[in-house]
């Protein structure tokens, strides 16, 4: 159970702006990506940017619920994995990760574990092995050299890098030489790389920089409310991939 | 590159990034729920290289050869001394060092920041930098560099320090800049300010939101800050680099003051990295020396707050009073800032880097008694470390080395001295 090299992944937040809508998308996009991300809507997505947080609160529905209006997300795609703050659950990670079996995703990703709560790192990956599922761990470019590679030892499903500040806000920074640099420190584990990517020279810089999967959520978000013009997104994207 | 007169030779060739060894992941800034995107805002307002340097990965980031150059012309390295004269008069054989960063031409460490960032904003085609100061130090780094590389400074000053440091404003006004009270009358934020209260004395929350509204309202211009942000520590660990080669022994203790943590960690996070990557200074303390007036490091909360008290930058992690935090009027304003750099603030809550505070009087007797005994009057900001040099090292044993940062001198301060000396 991984993801194949190179990768293109989506990010979508469960049942925005409907449930109608999201399960449309997520027909529509069967084929055209090889891993999803699906956003668990919180209350306090603090991390993200604008575009984000404003499907967090748009969701017609809240929390795990939100989740749960598909029962088998490999239908979808290969690797989908979920994507909540540890914060919602930080006394209820056995539920999360039961759910997220339940409807087949592969891990929960949680961006504000490291940052949160790095002392319950260990426990999440328990509770991750313990549900049948696979670490998988947010990191920033100043993330210690030191905890990134202990991550890779976990041998999580991937190490998720986040380019920018937050979701969707381009910053000028070299990403390729922050990919670069990661990928010097984690070895061979599936490195994956998002938060603002929007054209296929990006995914392609990013993957020669050393990313083996890259992820578009905002941009792809944007259009949403054209679903023809979301999909030609993806494949356009998508010709970024070596 | 000049030739013959300035060798290069012990002009650090990097900056050094703490994050990628500190025990936890720094995190990121963020976007408060309410108005328009900070984040997004810095892209119109700072240079575009020190955004890449906030977010680096490189644990050692490359000194552009112009900026080692312009570092080598304005004095670095800068001495580092034993304090012999202090010693005798502390009597009990501990052994004292300090960094001199007085010794370059604005007075402080200021300039090693200041270097970079206006050559960073002349490179992203800037004709103006605009800023915030304190006690003046940083905007006549500001406008020492500006002069140098040849961009417009204007700068807002608190008021207090306005009023009572006449000199400083007239030095940098000397250098080319422009120097506005703040409140000032030219930026909403000063503008509201004054109206809340006429006799408002300024803070230096206060001054960022009006340099950053001023840079918005002209073109090109670029927002370059004095402290706090991850890349200001980052230009000024040339201070301890030099340090670890000057330094014939290896300290039991090192100390400087911290009004954002620049200096601070200017000296002490080579150190600090070292002891984190297991390469040494397994039993060096670090101890943070900070003003009563904005006790952050002994008494603030640790949580997101703004930078500035306009909320126009993103939210950080860091011990902070409030950004609304007004401090006293001090003498040593340099330290009045309502936070701490989040990276400094990490270490004080992992216990790695201790924290104290002193009255401004407590300070100011110390700078004096270093004045007698070594000759050099530190600016009312360094006194506050000196203060603790003094009070450390009388507990500590025969044969015991301290090193300290001496960030500043204090010819421009007299006022300061007036009242105790
Ligand atoms: C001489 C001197 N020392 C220290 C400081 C405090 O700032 P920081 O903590 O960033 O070094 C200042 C600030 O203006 C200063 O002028």
């Amino acid at each position: 159970m991984g993801i194949s090299r190179p990768a293109l992944g989506l990010y979508l937040t469960a049942t925005y702006p409907s449930v109608r809508h999201f399960i449309e998308v997520l027909n529509g996009v069967r084929g055209l990506v090889d891993f999803l991300e699906i956003g668990i809507p919180t209350g306090n997505p603090k991390y993200d940017g604008p575009i984000i947080r404003m499907t967090h609160r748009s969701a017609e529905l809240k929390g795990l619920e939100a989740v749960k209006v598909i029962n088998d997300y490999s239908k979808y795609s290969k690797a989908p994995v979920l994507m909540g703050y540890a914060a919602d659950y930080i006394d209820s990670l056995n539920e999360v990760a039961s759910v997220a079996r339940s409807v087949n995703a592969v891990s929960v990703l949680f961006p504000d574990l490291l940052f949160d709560y790095p002392e319950l790192i260990d426990k999440y990956v328990r509770v991750m092995e313990d549900s049948g599922l696979r670490p998988s761990f947010f990191i920033s470019s100043k993330t210690p050299y030191k905890l990134v590679k202990r991550l890779s030892e976990y041998n999580p499903l991937f190490i998720y890098l986040g380019l920018y500040a937050a979701t969707g806000i381009k910053l000028p920074i070299y990403v390729e030489q922050n990919v670069t640099t990661i990928r010097g420190i984690v070895g061979d584990t599936f490195l994956v790389v998002g938060f603002a990517v929007n054209s296929p020279d990006m995914v392609k810089s990013l993957i020669k920089a050393g990313a083996d999967g890259v992820v578009v959520g905002t941009a792809f978000i944007q259009r949403m409310s054209n679903l023809e013009s979301a999909l030609s997104l993806l494949k356009w994207l998508r010709g970024g991939l070596p | 590159m000049a030739e013959g007169w300035s060798t290069m030779t012990n002009v650090p060739t990097h900056w050094y990034n703490i994050a990628v060894d500190l025990p936890k992941p720094l995190p990121p800034p963020i976007d408060p729920y309410e108005g328009e995107s900070r984040i997004a805002l810095l892209n119109r307002i700072m240079p575009s290289e020190l955004l890449h340097q906030e977010f680096t990965a490189l644990r050692y980031v490359p000194i552009p050869e112009e900026v080692r150059d312009i570092y080598a012309r304005l004095g670095r390295p800068t001495p580092l001394r034993r304090a012999r004269g202090l010693e005798r008069l502390i009597g009990n054989g501990v052994k004292i060092y300090y960094k001199f960063e007085g010794a370059l031409p604005g007075g402080s460490h200021k300039l090693n920041t200041a270097v970079p960032q206006v050559y960073y904003a002349f490179k992203d085609g800037a004709k103006e930098v605009a800023t915030e100061t304190g006690a003046g130090q940083w905007g006549l780094a500001v406008s020492i560099a500006s002069a140098l590389i040849g961009v417009k400074a204007t700068i807002f000053m608190t008021k207090s320090s306005f009023m009572s440091k006449r000199q400083r404003v007239l030095f940098m006004r000397t250098y080319g800049a422009t120097v506005y009270p703040s409140p000032s009358e030219v930026t909403k934020y000063g503008i509201e300010a004054l109206k809340a209260n006429p006799n408002h004395p300024g803070s230096l929350g206060l001054a960022i939101s009006e340099a950053i509204d001023y840079t918005l309202q002209g073109e090109g211009r670029r927002y370059i800050p004095g402290s706090v942000l991850e890349f200001v520590l980052m230009h000024q660990t040339v201070i301890g680099q030099e340090a670890i080669e000057q330094i014939p022994e290896e300290p039991d203790l090192i100390v400087g003051c911290v009004g954002g943590g620049s200096n601070f960690a200017g000296l002490t996070y080579p150190f600090i990295g070292a002891r984190l990557r297991g390469e040494g200074f397994e039993r060096t303390r670090f101890l943070a020396v900070e003003s009563k007036a904005a006790p952050k490091l002994t008494q603030g909360r640790y949580e997101y707050d703004f930078p500035d008290s306009g909320g126009l930058l993103p939210m950080i992690r860091m011990l902070t009073l409030g950004h609304n935090y007004v401090p006293p009027p001090s003498h040593a304003a340099g330290l009045r800032y309502h936070g701490a750099a989040p990276s400094l603030s990490l270490l004080v809550r992992e216990g790695i880097v201790e924290a104290r505070a002193y009255t401004q009087e407590e300070a100011l007797e110390a700078g004096v008694l270093f004045a007698r005994s070594e000759g050099i009057v530190p600016a009312p900001e360094s006194s506050h470390a000196i203060r603790a040099v003094i009070d450390e090292a009388r507990k500590m044993p025969k044969g015991s080395v301290i090193l300290f940062n001496l960030s500043g001198h204090g010819l421009l301060d007299p006022d300061a001295y007036e009242r105790v000396s």
